[in-house]
């Protein structure tokens, strides 16, 4: 038997089976074009989508932690108008400045640099907060960084003056 | 518009959503912000189980004969 009258035997077979064949193979799709960039791009949405989740758990896990414990810094006499003093708040490790800015005002924040982590001082000429290893510089009124390379607000804490002592009570890593 | 090309367009639109929303879950998570890591990881969420389901579609049409 020749291979024609196989053919010609099985024709349809063959037909159903190639249009089988056509609607399965898919192996095309691996090379660039429009249903792989399509799939690619769905992929990319999956893996974006799904990689907020660790951060949900980790702030479930991390929101219970309270900041707000009272603690007394400094009794509210020992700094002259622009003098600053450092504590720890809350914990140790979490180094803090507390200011008498020249508005006769307690301010206190976390004294690492929102950029490299390197501690910040508080310059009294020019009443400013300056962390000298990148030159980042962060208004005393409001932590917000004025120049330099931080781009982000050194947290705040919050202080409270009581029967002549100064208070931290809490602290606000997103403020004002 | 078809369901095709409308399931096809709006897997990138679900793209958008899901880098803007992860942007915000990481600035809310380092910012000790956890109610807006909670809401755009919802947003993150949803705007997935979407991009899947119009994948899905967009899959059946593309490759009904």
């Amino acid at each position: 038997m020749t291979d024609d009258k196989k053919n010609k035997n099985h024709q349809s077979d063959d037909q159903d089976m190639m249009k089988l064949v056509d609607n399965l193979n898919r192996k095309e799709d691996v090379n660039l074009n429009r249903r792989a960039f399509l799939k690619a791009t769905f992929g990319t949405t999956v893996a974006l989508g799904l990689a907020t989740t660790p951060f949900g758990v980790l702030s479930v896990m991390r929101d219970g932690h309270n900041d707000g414990e009272r603690v007394e810094i400094a009794e509210a006499d020992e700094l002259a108008v622009g003098e600053s003093k450092n504590f720890v708040y809350p914990k140790e490790g979490d180094t803090a400045i507390l200011v008498r800015t020249k508005d006769d005002k307690y301010v206190a924040y976390n004294n690492k640099c929102t950029h490299l982590q390197c501690p910040v001082f508080y310059e009294h000429k020019e009443d400013i907060l300056l962390c000298p290893c990148h030159k980042g510089y962060f208004d005393v009124n409001n932590g917000h960084p004025v120049a330099g390379p931080p781009q982000r607000e050194l947290p705040k804490i919050l202080v409270e003056v009581q029967g002549g002592k100064v208070y931290a009570v809490g602290r606000e890593y997103r403020h004002g | 518009m078809d369901k095709k090309k409308l399931s096809f367009l709006s897997i990138f639109v679900f793209l958008a959503i899901n880098v803007v929303s992860l942007v915000q879950v990481i600035e809310g998570y380092y910012g000790r912000e956890y109610g807006h890591v909670y809401t755009f990881m919802f947003v993150s969420l949803l705007s997935t189980a979407l991009a899947t389901a119009a994948f899905f579609i967009w899959r059946k049409e593309e490759y009904k004969k």
